[in-house]
Formats: C-alpha cells, structure tokens, sequence
C-alpha cells in the first residue's frame, strides 16, 4: 500500500501551496477576527485528495493499478488513508493556530470549544468524504460529479424539511442524557462512517471492469 | 511446468463482441506474437488473463497457477504494458521509482535508472512532457525493473520509430535469454514479430484461428497467384482462403510443399503475417 501511497502523494504535492495559502489565509483572519473558517482547511484536503482521482481517470490509473500485485485493494487503502491522514494534519495545524490567535488575544483560553469546533470539522469532512468516495468509485469522477452534487443538495433540502417539522429543542432534550458523550459518540460515528464507506468503495472497485 | 500461460476456452460476452473459447499455451522462454485487426478480441483477451474484467467462463493458468485464486503472487512476475494505460501523467519518472519500490518485492531501482539512462529519459521530467514514443519506452521500462518471468505487452512498439523499435525489440531477445522468461506480444506491425515471434496467435472476431509457430507459419503457408481457369481446378479443400482482385486469384494454402505435389504450379510465394492476416480476414473459403 506504501507505494500507492507514494504515488498520491507525489500527485498532490502541487498542491500543498494551495494548501499553505490557505494556512496564511486562515492565520490573517483568525487575527483580524473575521468569520471562522477553521472547516476549510480540512475540506480542502478532501478537494486535493479528488483532483487525484481525475488524474487517475484520465490515464486509467485504477485499470493499470489492477495489474499490480493486490492493486484494486492498495489502490483504495491508499486513498482513504491519504485523505484522513490530510485531514488530520490539516485539522492540528488549525487548531494549533487557533490557540495561537486565542492565546495572543486573550489570557482565558476556550481549550474546549476551539477542539470541539476541530471535532466537528473532522467529523463534518469524514462525512463528505465517505459520500463521495463510494460514489467516485461507482461511477468515475466525471459521473460522479453530478451524483455529489445531487447528494449533498438532496440532503440539506431532507435537513431543511426536518428542521421545519422537527421540534429540535425536543430533540435536543431527547439526546440531552448523551451530553457527556458526545465527543465518543462523534468519533465513534466518524469511525463507522469511513469504515463503512471504504468497504463500499473496494467493492464497486473489486467489482469494477475497465 | 511446462507453459507459462495456459488459456483454455476462455468466454467473455459484451453487448456487439465475444471472445469465444480462447485457446492457447505459451511455453516457457518463448515470445508469442498475438495478432488480429482492431477489435478482434486481443486487449480484452489480455485484460481477462490480468483480471482486469472478469470472464465468463474458461480457466486461466499462469506459472501453472490459477490466475484468480493466485493472483497476488502471480501478479508478482508480470510485467506489463498496456495500450493508454499508465501512471498518471503529471507523474515523473522518479515518483514512479518511489512508487514501484513499495509495490513489487524484486523492484529494481539500480535497473529501472539504467534503462531512464539508456533511453534517455529524464527522470526529473513530467510524463506529459515526454513524446509518445519516450513514454512507450518508459512504460516498458517500468514493466521490465521487477524482474518478471511473464511480459504481457499490448502493442509496446506502436508510436516508436524503427530505430527506437529495433532498441526495444533487443530488450525483449535479452529478456528471454532466460529461458524461465516468456512474453506475450501484441502487435500490429507484424515485421516486429516475424523478427523475434517463437509462436503467432491469430485471433479474429473473438476467436483464435491459429496458434503454431511462427517458423511453421512461415516456412508452410504459401499464396499461390493464379488465374480463374487454374483456380476452378483447384479442390476446396486444398486451401485455406481466397482473395479475387483484378490481375486474377490469390489463394493462400496451408502446406507449400503438398500442394506442389498436386498441382502444377511454377511458383508458390512465401507468407509474411500481413499477407497471412489480410487473406485470413479479407479472403473467403
């Protein structure tokens, strides 16, 4: 898997300036107290982490990569573990910064809402990517495009139905029992989601002929 | 273990295209030239014995091992090269070596540079950068630093001038110096194979017409040029197929040296793979 994991890397390293623009960007905002845009920096790893799959598409990296000792599996394996570790990294570098900012602005420092909101990031962009990736690897990237779109455009509209019919004061009350929870339940759930969508996707790949 | 690969009515059905019952051997220290027009079923028979679709139906033998059950260590020791199938193209050279050195256990990096260096290829350089004849020898480079025993090359020259194909061609009589390495060659310019082709296979509209080898191809067969009042004497089944154009008949046969017994006839012409595969498709019974 290690030298699947080479190969994205050295696809994506175009791509770290963007990424160290956006660290700039970020830091500049957070100390001109701007909106928070910690979620950013995680998204984008997952934005980066697609790029790489229209390079592949184009060149039939995935049928190439089938001829490779245990390729379809490394292939997959290599992907998922890529974006999370990007993700990861992202996800402490706005946290680090974030401290930062807080710590030169103020001398009491919200420890805890500056890693909730980091949680909450992480957990958010492990969503999107367990969501997209199944579907990339269904259908091609260029397919898959309008199928992201449909998905997520699907779901705020299921979350703006619910939010209109849902008494969410009650159903906040309803879960308050979990509150001291939340942060296992979070990570749980974000666990189950990438596990249940990297079986997905190496089974549409397993599955797939080129 | 006698052959290196064994194909034994392999079937695989599309919508408008079949392969049906593909049949063949490979023995080892041989290469085999795998010819047939556009279409006529060569890359999806390479992309079944890969497993890169699935067939229908058939068994597959590589290293006399399963090639499903198997297939991670027979993956191993195969090299290939595969028709706009590669490493990402704003990939270079180096990023390959960084990538294949985790991939195969025999990766050669001390072989693979050799052969950047031989072919000029700068390994700093983007793929996309280079001509589509410098990729082709990156590609087969790429296929040739594991050390694998089986090469499975789908049109490997095409793109590449004579001087360039004749370097390579030289890489494949190396390679199977060892008489454990065997290569399986598809290709249309079929000078390539006559040149260096133990074995032809000739696959048309999914189907194998003939497997034999190439010396017996090419010592045996014969085209007989004649008119139609000789033609009409001939029996059917003295020849293969026929092919009627303006100056008379074209009658390919598949034994020179017999048909000379039978009929009186002055000259029978000796068989290139062209003559071979155009009088195979083109001609009729």
């Amino acid at each position: 898997m290690r030298g699947f994991m080479m190969k994205d890397l050295a696809m994506i390293k175009s791509n770290f300036k963007l990424l160290a623009i956006l660290i700039i960007v970020y830091a500049v905002m957070g100390v001109t107290d701007e909106m928070d845009i910690s979620f950013i920096l995680p998204f984008m790893s997952v934005m980066v982490m697609i790029s790489s799959f229209s390079y592949d598409e184009f060149n039939k990296w995935e049928s190439y990569a089938s001829t490779f000792p245990n390729g379809r599996k490394n292939s997959v394996r290599a992907k998922y573990l890529i974006t999370i570790l990007l993700i990861l990294l992202m996800a402490v570098i706005t946290t680090v910064l974030s401290l930062f900012i807080a710590h030169s602005k103020t001398s009491s420092l919200a420890y805890e809402n500056i890693l909730l909101t980091t949680l909450g990031n992480i957990f958010a962009t492990i969503i999107v990517l367990s969501l997209m990736y199944p579907i990339i690897y269904k259908l091609g990237i260029e397919k898959a495009r309008i199928a992201i779109f449909v998905t997520i455009f699907g779901i705020a509209i299921i979350g703006g139905i619910l939010i209109n019919y849902v008494d969410l004061a009650k159903f906040l009350n309803v879960l308050s029992p979990l509150e001291n929870y939340w942060v296992f339940i979070i990570i749980g759930l974000g666990i189950v989601f990438i596990y249940t969508s990297y079986r997905l996707s190496l089974h549409f790949l397993l599955k797939k002929e080129f | 273990m006698k052959n290196i690969l064994e194909v034994k009515n392999l079937n695989k059905k599309y919508d408008d295209f079949a392969l049906k019952n593909i049949t063949f051997d490979l023995p080892k220290g041989m290469i085999m030239g795998f010819i047939g027009e556009n279409g006529a079923g060569k890359t999806t028979t390479i992309k079944a014995i890969l497993n890169i679709i699935k067939k229908d139906s058939g068994e597959i033998k590589i290293f006399g091992l399963d090639s499903k059950r198997d297939e991670g260590k027979i993956k191993e020791d195969i090299g290939v090269v595969l028709d706009d199938m590669f490493y990402p193209e704003i990939l270079t050279p180096n990023d390959i070596n960084n990538s294949m050195k985790y991939i195969y256990k025999n990766w050669d990096e001390k072989m693979f540079n050799s052969y950047l260096k031989d072919f000029s290829l700068n390994p700093k350089q983007q793929i996309k950068k280079f001509s589509k004849g410098m990729r082709k020898k990156l590609e087969i480079a790429t296929a040739l630093a594991h050390h694998p025993k089986l090469l499975i090359l789908d049109e490997p020259t095409s793109g590449l001038d004579p001087i360039a194909r004749s370097e390579i061609i030289d890489i494949f009589q190396d390679f199977i110096q060892d008489e454990e390495c065997s290569i399986l060659l598809s290709s249309h310019i079929t000078t390539d194979l006559e040149r260096i082709a133990d074995y032809i296979t000739f696959i048309n509209d999914g189907e194998i017409v003939l497997s034999k080898t190439c010396d017996e191809l090419l010592d045996k067969y014969g085209i007989v040029k004649c008119r139609e009042k000789e033609f009409k004497d001939i029996n059917k089944e003295d020849y293969v197929k026929y092919k009627k154009d303006r100056y008379g008949y074209e009658v390919l046969v598949e034994n020179k040296r017999d048909f000379k017994k039978r009929y009186d006839v002055e000259v029978i012409d000796k068989i290139t793979l062209d003559d071979l595969m155009l009088l195979m498709i083109k001609g009729v019974k």
